[in-house]
């Protein structure tokens, strides 16, 4: 991981911001500087800033008017590159107006731990150890949840392409973002935002195979009317992977995993039939197919791309043309000495990626995927977001870091 | 003032409900179970002459009832097949059993419409004043075209049942129905509001399914019950005129038990969820809803 360019404010400022919480400001200063005005978090949450890596060239005319400011890189990172069950992480993002901002996981997958006494060291044992004296776990809840809030004014600009989410065996997982954007800006005062959900089958070296409890993704963009305050929603995108056995050993569940959490070193045998209550747990690879994996089959990693506003406005009508020039599916060549009608298609058909677009109200480009593996997702998505070129221009490499 | 409507809607639909429940205490020589609540109309009831308000709105929320699950309801359904073509386009039906392919498709299309639909269906019928913010919300929760406009095409269709046929007969002259007004408001939104206006009120099918039902009289369960097995309905019809399976077999999936099984389960399991909670639980339905305008030919319009 990079070195920030910028020095980090005292982490003891941020004495206020409870476990898991940060808080992050961008303004524009005068002429056209953007600075982090704001910038508070907790363990185990950490943000790093990096300013002046890339600097949009001043190429053509127009680019002074479309790119006000350039942009500010934040690092998201959680300690252990994941979370553990009772972990609480929340950010919140301001973009005061005409500000830019890339937000990365530097951490290649955001993992989604789940403590159990009676693994073989699949967690690092020195963040089990170590988190369990952090407060946030006082509640004993095993499930892990991020929130994310960001406001985003008028021409500002936000571009978080994160890594997807790692949800391990027997794992809980909730995370909520929500967008703001102002209501009043129009046309190209619009804000914008490309926004990247995504979560995979789990360890795939390990046999996991969608063995996670739950995992819920919830993406929502309001539109706030700063007069009168009020704000409408949008749009809504919210996945929920469950894997339904909550409703048969509700109670029995929650005490044991409340007892996982107290004790730590619980003799293994009690462990092991825990196990073997729960009733369509199967061990890892032997499951012929869970709920979730009947839901998510054939595919290993589904997603979500959020496109909205002028600065994706090019991206957008990029993945609806592609989608639209797709060969149709159950076509034939019918004579079969003439060449093939249907052209080879470009990088957005390489690998077993299904995949739709939709211009859905408001202007949001909602792209919505599955791939057999997440290096199939991964190359296919950024291959595409590469072969556009318009966030490379506008936020630089580095805003494909995950990609 | 919200509030005080709010508690009269619930008193009376307790009141109805409690009435109910003593009406099939009283008839009921076989326990009712939910699992077989669609059967829990009994016929004793009609000669239970004691009660004859009872009598009447029981007579009368069951031909309801009746009207609002035949298939010859104009609402369209016939042209949606919820995915069915384009699923099997892209899942080639296996030789040995080319019909548990299609059940699969089954348990997943119901399981999704229940997490994505069901919340907006109860919270039309339980909360009707909110029908536009309802509408408005389901219009953002949907992520393809294709579903949109066959959710958007149903319910403007049920808006027009509801007005040409049904309202003279199920809602009198001064009526103050909350259910009737939301339905109402709805309605002139939708003529007033210009086309190109894209958060405009748009007439989701879901939540005027709830509005409507409860303008008829039916129960909450009635309601969501409907609701489902006229979705399974559609989808085994589409999939009789698609050659997946001929139309007794359709019918014996239709009358099976597992059917009714996993639609109480899933509507158990909703009955609860608020609808900011609703969501997809079945990712690649929506690709395959979505991939359905890339089908080289096709027969229905979703």
């Amino acid at each position: 991981m990079r070195q920030p360019a910028m020095p980090i404010p005292s982490p003891f400022q941020s004495s206020i911001a409870k476990p898991g919480q940060g808080k992050v400001v961008l303004s524009l200063l005068p002429p056209n500087n953007p600075t982090l005005t704001t910038l508070t978090y907790k363990y185990p949450l950490k943000l790093v800033p990096r300013t002046g890596g890339f600097v949009p060239t001043p190429e053509p005319s127009a680019l002074s008017d479309t790119c006000p400011s350039h942009p500010v890189h934040l690092y998201l990172l959680t300690y252990g590159g994941g979370l553990l069950p009772g972990d609480h992480i929340e950010v919140s993002i301001t973009l005061e107006p005409r500000t830019r901002m890339v937000v990365t996981t530097p951490q290649g997958s955001t993992k989604i731990f789940k403590t159990d006494p009676n693994n073989n060291g699949s967690n690092p044992n020195v963040i089990k150890g170590h988190r369990k004296q952090m407060p946030a776990n006082k509640h004993l809840s095993d499930m892990s949840q991020q929130t994310l809030d960001v406001r985003i004014g008028r021409q500002a600009a936000l571009c978080y392409l994160p890594d997807p989410s790692v949800p391990f065996q027997n794992s809980r997982y909730a995370q909520v973002q929500t967008f703001t954007v102002d209501a009043a800006a129009k046309g190209d005062q619009r804000s914008s935002l490309c926004v990247l959900d995504w979560v995979t089958q789990g360890r795939t070296s390990r046999g996991e195979n969608w063995n996670f409890r739950f995992w819920r993704g919830r993406n929502e963009v309001w539109a706030q009317d700063e007069k009168t305050g009020k704000s409408r929603l949008l749009l809504r995108d919210s996945v929920i992977l469950d894997d339904e056995t909550e409703d048969s050993d509700d109670s029995d569940a929650s005490e044991s995993e409340e007892d996982e959490v107290e004790t730590t070193n619980r003799n293994i045998h009690n462990g092991l039939e825990n196990r073997v209550d729960m009733p369509p747990q199967a061990p890892a690879g032997l499951t012929p197919l869970n709920i979730i994996a009947e839901r998510t089959r054939p595919h290993g990693v589904v997603g979500t791309l959020i496109l909205s506003g002028p600065v994706f406005e090019d991206l957008g009508a990029y993945f609806m043309n592609e989608f639209q020039s797709q060969p149709r599916i159950g076509s034939r060549n019918w004579s079969d000495h003439a060449p093939s009608s249907v052209p080879e298609p470009s990088t957005s058909h390489k690998g077993d990626v299904t995949w739709t677009s939709a211009r859905v109200r408001a202007g949001f480009v909602l792209v919505k995927f599955g791939a057999k593996d997440f290096e199939t997702a991964k190359h296919w998505l950024g291959g595409i977001i590469r072969e556009e070129g318009s966030v490379i221009r506008e936020f630089g490499e580095e805003a494909l870091f995950c990609l | 003032m919200f509030l005080s409507q709010d508690l009269e809607a619930e008193v009376s639909q307790l009141e109805s409900r409690l009435e109910e429940a003593r009406a099939q205490l009283a008839a009921s020589e076989c326990p009712s179970p939910p699992s077989s609540y669609p059967n829990s109309w009994s016929i004793k009831e009609t000669y239970n002459k004691k009660n004859k308000k009872q009598l009447d709105s029981t007579r009368s929320s069951l031909h309801a009832l009746l009207l609002l699950s035949d298939s010859a309801l104009p609402l369209g359904s016939f042209a949606y097949s919820s995915g069915l073509e384009s699923y099997l386009a892209h899942n080639k039906p296996s030789r040995t059993s080319p019909s548990s392919t299609f059940h699969r498709f089954l348990k997943l299309s119901i399981a999704s419409l229940a997490s994505t639909s069901l919340p907006y269906v109860l919270a039309g019928y339980r909360e009707p004043e909110t029908l536009e913010t309802l509408d408005n919300d389901l219009d953002a929760s949907t992520p393809c075209i294709v579903a949109q406009r066959a959710s958007i095409a149903q319910g403007r269709a049920l808006i027009g049942v509801w007005e040409r046929a049904f309202r003279s007969s199920f809602a009198g002259e001064g009526s103050t129905d909350p259910a009737v007004a939301a339905i109402d408001e709805l309605s002139d939104a939708l003529k007033s509001c210009m086309d190109d206006d894209e958060l405009g009120p748009k007439g989701h099918f879901a939540p005027l399914w709830g509005t409507v039902c409860r303008a008829m009289g039916l129960d909450l369960q009635q309601t969501a019950y409907v609701f489902v097995v006229n979705h399974a309905k559609a989808v085994l019809s589409a999939a009789v005129r698609a050659s997946v399976m001929g139309p007794y077999q359709a019918q014996n999936v239709l009358a099976s038990q597992s059917l009714q099984d996993t639609i109480m389960k899933r509507i158990g399991r909703e009955w609860n969820t608020p609808v900011e909670q609703a969501g997809q639980v079945v990712p690649a339905l929506d690709l395959w809803i979505g991939r359905h305008e890339l089908l080289y030919s096709r027969i229905f319009n979703s």
